[in-house]
């Protein structure tokens, strides 16, 4: 190749095929490790990478600091999501939610610790599981996807304890309200559920796509992503992105963006979100647009803010979605690089 | 002077008294003579030291007097006038003797003088004629010398020893009694002897000239006769042809390209015995010839002919080239023609298909084939278009030629292969003076080359066929690959065109696949246009010449309800990625040949997919554009929410990946 601006290496079939396979990659799911400084992404392939963020952020960083320390396959399917114990990486995507060790997963050929499969109904087709909660207090693990139905797992015996039905079609995504304790579920079917832990019940439900202010029809009705605040809750996707007053169940503010959030999330007195379009939004409460800062993937699927106490010098913002890339923001002004699959 | 004035005189006067004259003379002389005082004499009388004694009385008198004369004069009296008289006089003669006395001193100085002067006059001469001798002395030596020294031509005349003389010379030569004694008559003897021998020696020479002139002619005439005797020779050999064949013997054929290719250059030799040797074992029909080329050159006139001439000459090609046939199983042949540049040391390929059927080319295939982009890239990065000596760059330099590229649709190609072929390696590191070609470079390369030109020429043949058919609006998919797609596809390809590398890296919608290095300008690029009802879908799709091995790429624009590609839509991404990265099931049997269309046909039932499975808006009226006719599970899965893209044989429904 003799253009400047591109790659000198003459490109072999397995250098094609990587490329291909790096441009159509998306990262779904990411989640901070305990001590606050590595960084696992999940994407469409079933492969999670880990990212130590101590060295992309330490002044020597160099080009392979921001390539992952490992990268395995996980799943079969692609890893929908992640969350971290204060020992455990979990990751769910093709219908089952697998375990690892923190400790034992830069070594090479980390084995899960457990694997598990909530009870489906249907055997056809195995439902993907899009959401994991953790409720601390409670010990417990709850899973909830394609089979429109949210399963808590017990994290000490691995039993699958009891499911909540409710929702008529897949649930895309989990909030928990610490107070009650109560969990929030949003789903493809439009609906946004409370259901008490304790008894077990659906309590409240919100159907979005009924309010005039925030429903959107041309984009479809389902909830991409819900975040609470014990008393209020935002949520977006199909519908605007709108934070609801959860007693009253009215909407008070209706965000301004015209394009479905993926992702939403309550930041010390800001709202941030992200969705189709490059930007990581900051919201004001009071439904005015603080900034918009541009990252590198054309759409963004999952925000990340590390506050582990362990690692302050870490505190950062990773932004990630339909590309290779995770975005790393150091301040919420700009994007400061890039980890890169 | 009186003398002789008296003696004219006399004689006139008085002749008769000529002794009395003389007598007088005589006496008048030395009357004169005594008349004459004459002091000289009086010197050599009287005794220096005397005088001195007398010059030292007299001062003494003279002083003696003077202090009787003061005392006289002191005391006074008239006695004193007297003897003050008296002792005056004295006084008087007593200077008088002083003044002799000097007058004496200063005859005897010059006396002196004069004497001193003569004799150093004598000595003088003496010393000068001393001198005159010595000079002559001198150059009488040196003309002696000279003399001694003088060579005479005869001595540089290598003259015969003495012995040698002495025995052949004839005896009126040699003249032994003589000569024996006297050594100036030896040397004369022997250079007689020496003219004698040289007149001889060049009346030999002139025979064996004329000798050899008749020798000339006779080799002349035989020659004649030799030369007509070969055309007959030659039609022996043609009548016998036949038989050879009729034997299975050409032996005259290989023998006649044997004798050619010894007079290829070296690397170019490599290549002929390391194909003709592959071709014997492996039983293929590869023929290779080494051939004569024919050079009709056009001069050009033009302004910088000087700088012309010399990349001409640069660039010169060597008169032999090397054909290789390649007979592919479908009787396709790949031609190629392996020249060999002297100046550079590189070797260079021209290529050329010919099918067994005529081929109609399709408007876009007109790449597909052409001899200079049909073998690029045969290894990955081999583009053909840099030299790939790189001690090339400094004779560049010195010409002022660029690249190689300009020249490569004259010269041919220099591939990495070829060169590999013809056993030149060039080192990366340092341009090397002289490169050795080497057989078993050749040979290791040999085999893998041969095949994957074949694929190659069998790929792009494929390729060919298909696109004659793509243009048509029908995407040709085998019969063996059917299982990949629903029986119904409604979408239907209504476009393929190429276009321009510039142009696909201008379309907004493939900025990733540019970025990403993929695509160089040496892939084909195509546009496709597949419709269904309002919706139309553009793809654009990089070809890389290394088709079926690499996969071409597609990305894709689709225009219905708005603009739609990967940047602002997951399914249109969830679409490519079908396409793009999950090709290894859609590669169809070996050889892969039908990766192209299936992946077209894919396109097609994917977008039907998109179309039926879009949900329906449930504020605008009326039916949806598309009913759904697909069979499929779920229609939305995942945070993406992606519809179902993947076909299930043999149950034919729809489901996620």
């Amino acid at each position: 190749m003799e253009r400047a601006a591109q790659q000198a290496v003459p490109l072999g079939q397995m250098e094609v095929f990587q490329a291909l396979q790096r441009l159509h990659m998306t990262i779904f799911s990411q989640s901070v490790s305990p001590c606050g400084k590595f960084l696992a992404a999940g994407n469409n392939y079933g492969q999670i990478a880990i990212f130590s963020l101590s060295a992309a952020l330490s002044s020597e960083a160099k080009e392979e600091s921001k390539k992952p320390m490992v990268t395995f396959q996980a799943h079969d399917g692609p890893v929908y999501s992640m969350v971290s114990t204060d020992r455990h990486l979990l990751s769910a995507g093709d219908g089952e939610v697998k375990a690892w060790l923190w400790a034992e997963i830069l070594k090479k050929g980390c084995k899960e610790l457990w694997r598990r499969q909530p009870p489906y109904r249907t055997s056809l087709e195995v439902p993907e599981i899009n959401a994991l909660l953790l409720v601390l207090k409670e010990n417990l693990l709850i899973l909830a996807g394609g089979d429109c139905q949210l399963h808590a797992m017990d994290l000490e015996t691995g039993t699958f304890m009891w499911a909540l039905r409710g929702h008529t079609d897949y649930i895309h995504c989990l909030a928990l309200r610490e107070r009650s304790p109560e969990v929030l579920s949003g789903g493809e079917d439009g609906a946004v559920r409370l259901w008490d832990l304790r008894t077990a019940k659906e309590v409240q439900t919100i159907e979005v796509y009924k309010h005039e202010e925030c429903s959107r029809p041309h984009n479809g009705r389902w909830i991409g992503c819900l975040a609470t605040d014990s008393d209020w809750m935002v949520c977006g996707g199909g519908p605007a992105l709108t934070l609801w007053h959860l007693r009253s169940s009215t909407p008070t503010t209706v965000f301004p963006m015209r394009a479905p959030q993926k992702h939403v999330t309550f930041y010390q007195d800001l709202i941030l979100s992200a969705g189709q379009g490059r930007c990581v939004n900051q919201w004001q409460l009071s439904g005015e647009l603080k900034a918009q800062v541009p990252g590198s993937s054309p759409g963004l699927l999952s925000l990340s803010l590390n506050q582990q106490p362990a690692a302050p010098e870490c505190k950062v913002l990773t932004a990630a979605g339909n590309s290779c890339r995770v975005d790393v923001f150091t301040n919420l002004g700009y994007r400061a690089f890039s980890l890169s699959f | 002077m009186s003398s002789e004035s008296s003696k004219k005189r006399k004689p006139k006067v008085i002749r008769s008294d000529g002794a009395p004259a003389e007598g007088k003379r005589t006496r008048s002389d030395t009357e004169q003579e005594g008349k004459y005082y004459s002091e000289e004499a009086e010197v050599d009388l009287r005794d220096p030291g005397r005088d001195y004694e007398l010059y030292k009385y007299t001062c003494q008198e003279l002083q003696r007097l003077m202090a009787e004369i003061q005392d006289l004069k002191s005391r006074g009296g008239k006695d004193a006038a007297v003897e003050i008289e008296d002792r005056r006089i004295q006084s008087c003669v007593h200077f008088m003797t002083l003044k002799k006395l000097n007058r004496l001193a200063h005859i005897r100085l010059k006396k002196g003088r004069d004497q001193t002067h003569e004799a150093k006059q004598k000595v003088d001469a003496y010393h000068l004629q001393l001198q005159n001798l010595l000079y002559e002395v001198m150059h009488l030596q040196k003309e002696i010398t000279k003399c001694l020294e003088f060579k005479s031509k005869h001595e540089e005349i290598d003259l015969v020893s003495l012995e040698e003389f002495y025995k052949e010379a004839p005896p009126d030569i040699s003249k032994a009694e003589v000569t024996m004694g006297d050594p100036h008559q030896q040397t004369l003897a022997r250079l007689d002897w020496e003219l004698e021998q040289r007149k001889r020696l060049a009346e030999k020479y002139r025979e064996c000239l004329s000798n050899k002139e008749k020798i000339l002619k006779e080799i002349e005439v035989k020659k004649e006769y030799l030369s007509s005797l070969q055309p007959r020779l030659n039609s022996i050999m043609q009548a016998s042809l036949p038989v050879q064949e009729y034997l299975f013997m050409p032996f005259d054929q290989a023998h006649k390209q044997y004798e050619t290719a010894r007079h290829l250059p070296p690397p170019l030799y490599v290549l002929f015995v390391q194909a003709t040797a592959y071709g014997q074992a492996c039983d293929d029909e590869s023929d290779s010839d080494a051939e004569e080329e024919q050079t009709t050159k056009r001069r050009r006139p033009t302004l910088g002919v000087q700088l012309d001439d010399k990349r001409k000459e640069m660039l010169k090609r060597h008169p032999l080239s090397v054909l290789l046939d390649l007979k592919c199983k479908d009787d396709s042949v790949l031609h190629l023609t392996f020249y060999y540049l002297m100046n550079l040391n590189i070797m260079t390929v021209k290529a050329r298909v010919t099918t067994a059927t005529e081929l109609i080319t399709p408007i876009s295939a007109g790449d597909l084939l052409s001899p200079d982009s049909v073998l690029s890239c045969l290894y990955p990065g081999d583009h053909g278009k840099k030299t790939p000596n790189p001690a090339n760059q400094y004779q560049f330099d010195k010409v002022g030629i660029l690249t190689l590229r300009d020249y490569v649709l004259d010269l041919g190609h220099p591939y990495l292969w070829v060169q590999k072929l013809g056993g030149l390696h060039f080192p990366k590191e340092q341009p090397q003076h002289t490169v050795i070609t080497d057989h078993s470079l050749s040979a290791s390369h040999m085999e893998t080359t041969m095949k994957l030109l074949k694929t190659r020429v069998q790929s792009r043949l494929a390729l060919h066929k298909q696109f004659a058919s793509l243009e048509h609006g029908i995407v040709p998919v085998t019969s063996d690959c059917h299982y990949l797609f629903p029986a119904k596809v409604v979408s239907r390809l209504v476009k393929w065109v190429t276009i321009a590398h510039e142009d696909y890296t201008e379309l907004h919608f493939t900025k990733d696949i540019v970025e990403a290095g993929l695509a160089g300008d040496t892939n084909l690029y195509y546009m496709a246009l597949v419709e269904r009802g309002t919706a139309k879908l553009q793809a654009a799709v990089v070809l890389n010449p290394g088709y079926s091995s690499i996969p071409p790429i597609f990305q894709l624009c689709l225009n219905w309800k708005g603009e739609k590609t990967n940047n602002n839509d997951d399914n249109i991404r969830a679409m490519e990625s079908e396409v793009n990265v999950c090709y290894k099931e859609l590669c169809g049997p070996r050889p892969g040949h039908q990766l192209l269309t299936n992946q077209l046909q894919r396109l097609c039932v994917l977008l039907d997919v998109y179309l039926e499975t879009e949900s329906h808006d449930d504020s605008v009226e009326g039916p949806k554009e598309f009913p759904q006719e697909k069979m499929c599970l779920r229609l939305f899965r995942g945070p993406s929410r992606i519809k179902p893209f993947k076909y299930n044989h043999p149950q034919g429904f729809f489901s996620h990946r």
